[in-house]
């Protein structure tokens, strides 16, 4: 009971630290950064669903996360829903899509599942490129419409933002914890462990990948449903590029894959990183921060593959031998 | 009735025929061996049972019902459990881990898989090393978890593949103990090894492959002196030597 309290301790603290930090910090930018950070652990935790736990590395995430941000755009702009309505609609799509996807894609193996998830990425951005209906590669602008949390826009301060955003991301730490500890996770870690082990013990290996991956595919949607809500400008090239599949792997492998908090240390490490170096280098330093990323994880990879959290967890174990 | 009938399996991979008109039936709470030298078909008639091969001709029943064709973890899922030859563990996970998957095969809920995996590996005697990662065991601790996570999935029928091979004499009699045990629980069980010795003391009843086909059935004592059986094992030649005594 007791050591069940004190692992509660840290995340209390930090959800309460964060809770305050946008009272304390007036400044739009760290505001901001917060944002960013708080919509890539989602993203990095959603990934980790599939890929970290289940083991089937998708590189084609981007699919479900311009989904979800165009469903919802295209259903305020032509249809006058709310937002929210459109986020729940875009992850239901998503896991249609998933559904779709996983089909075909879970039948392969390893780097041959990977290399199909970037081609139906590629595919799903040239297609929405030469979509006029929904803007093709001119993108949507969303309509500006008075501040308020039914329309989900607020033009006058970050605030409401971040707090949207952190209950999204707290969300998802709390499904990833249900899933970490429930026959989810023993399953999908099975699945990722050994196929054949896995199906002689009674796990049905297609409709495990198939859970995976729509948890996966909602939380992504969900994420791309709100950065049109933030950013509120949408085109093919921002929320159906790769190097945003890739960036969201990297930010659960940088934390360690298949845990909970993996891909919120991988978050923190990787997307301030990714800001300053777009404010520091401006236009012309496009890609610094891709370029430390590779040589984070070529370190990672080489010195401690579990991740950063595989360095918490060495030390933990020293202390108790 | 019989648990489990095989009638006129047959297996073949293109020209390759591994399994040739196999019949076999094992009853509630026997012990039966399936032995044979290297190559004889034993895996693959094994495979075809709990469903990793779907079989090229015949039917697989179990309970009555017939099973021919069924998803692996479907047939897991009425009762027919397996270990692998080669240990097929969860080397990331551990070792209470691993056995918990295979009791989930019961439950859906994380905290009685955990106490039906605790019994299971108390029942191995692998309870001490429950919190050790399932890859740093050693191969005979390795064998004992293979066989806790079949046995946790709290089969009817359960099938070893050479669940013995490659302990030293210490470890094979200890196993041999922990199959002992789990037939007087009242789970029936079909031995796959080529090593007779380990067989022999603990079967009812032996069925012997060679080249893809049944040579014989019949009790131990039988079975060892059986003449297609020593030709199959020790050679034509021995074969023949041995009679001219």
């Amino acid at each position: 009971m007791n050591a069940n309290k004190k692992k509660w301790i840290w995340p209390a603290i930090g959800a309460i630290l964060l809770l305050i930090y946008p009272l304390v910090i007036t400044l739009p930018f760290p505001r901001h950064l917060m944002i960013m950070i708080f919509l890539y652990a989602t993203l990095g935790l959603a990934w980790n669903m599939i890929g970290g736990y289940a083991g089937q590395i998708s590189l084609g995430h981007a699919v479900y996360f311009g989904t979800g941000a165009y469903t919802s755009t295209l259903l305020l702009m032509k249809l006058g829903v709310s937002p929210w309505a459109g986020m729940l609609a875009g992850g239901i799509l998503s896991i249609g899509l998933a559904f779709i996807i996983g089909y075909p894609c879970f039948k392969l193996a390893g780097h041959y599942f990977a290399i199909a998830t970037i081609a139906i990425g590629e595919i799903a951005q040239h297609w929405m490129l030469n979509w006029d209906w929904a803007g093709a590669a001119v993108g949507l602008t969303l309509p500006i419409l008075p501040e308020s949390l039914i329309n989900l826009e607020f033009h006058t301060t970050k605030v409401p933002y971040y707090y949207i955003a952190f209950g999204i991301f707290a969300l998802s730490i709390m499904v990833t914890y249900w899933i970490d500890r429930s026959k989810l996770g023993y399953y999908f870690k099975a699945i990722k462990g050994d196929l054949l082990a896995a199906r002689s013990l009674g796990i049905d290996v297609a409709r495990y990948k198939f859970y995976a991956l729509a948890l996966s595919a909602f939380f992504t949607s969900i994420c791309g449903s709100f950065y049109a809500q933030y950013i509120l400008f949408i085109d093919p090239d921002s929320v159906f590029p790769l190097m945003l599949s890739i960036i969201v792997c990297l930010v659960a492998t940088l934390g360690g894959v298949g845990t909970v908090w993996g891909p919120v240390i991988g978050a923190f490490i990787l997307i301030p990183i990714s800001e300053f170096t777009r404010i520091q280098f401006g236009g012309g330093g496009k890609g610094t921060d891709l370029i430390i990323y590779g040589f984070l994880i070529m370190v990672i990879s080489i010195y401690q593959p579990f991740g950063v959290i595989g360095i918490t967890k060495r030390f933990r174990k020293k202390e108790s031998e | 009735m019989a648990l489990l009938e095989v009638q006129q399996l047959s297996k073949r991979f293109g020209g390759l025929v591994a399994n040739d008109r196999i019949d076999l039936q094992v009853n509630e709470g026997e012990i039966v061996g399936l032995i044979g030298p290297n190559g004889a078909g034993k895996t693959t008639l094994f495979n075809c049972i709990a469903g990793f091969y779907p079989p090229s001709e015949g039917t697989v029943r179990f309970k009555g019902e017939n099973i021919t064709g069924f998803p692996a973890n479907e047939i897991c899922l009425l009762g027919i459990a397996r270990t692998f030859q080669i240990v097929r563990i969860f080397k990331d996970m551990t070792v209470l881990e691993n056995v918990m998957v295979g009791a989930f095969n019961r439950t859906n809920l994380a905290a009685r898989a955990k106490t039906k995996a605790l019994e299971v590996l108390d029942f191995c005697g692998l309870a001490p090393k429950k919190s050790m990662l399932a890859g740093g065991l050693t191969i005979a601790d390795k064998k004992r978890l293979e066989f806790a996570k079949a046995l946790a999935t709290e089969p009817t029928l359960l099938m070893l593949d050479e669940a013995m091979a490659g302990l030293n004499p210490a470890e094979t009699v200890e196993a041999i103990e922990l199959v002992r045990k789990v037939r007087e629980s009242g789970i029936t069980l079909l031995l796959v090894e080529h090593v007779m010795e380990v067989v022999m003391p603990i079967s009812n009843r032996v069925v012997v492959l060679d080249y893809g086909k049944k040579i014989a059935e019949d009790v131990p004592e039988k079975v060892i002196n059986n003449e297609e059986v020593i030709k199959a094992y020790l050679g034509e030649k021995y074969h023949a030597s041995r009679r001219a005594h």
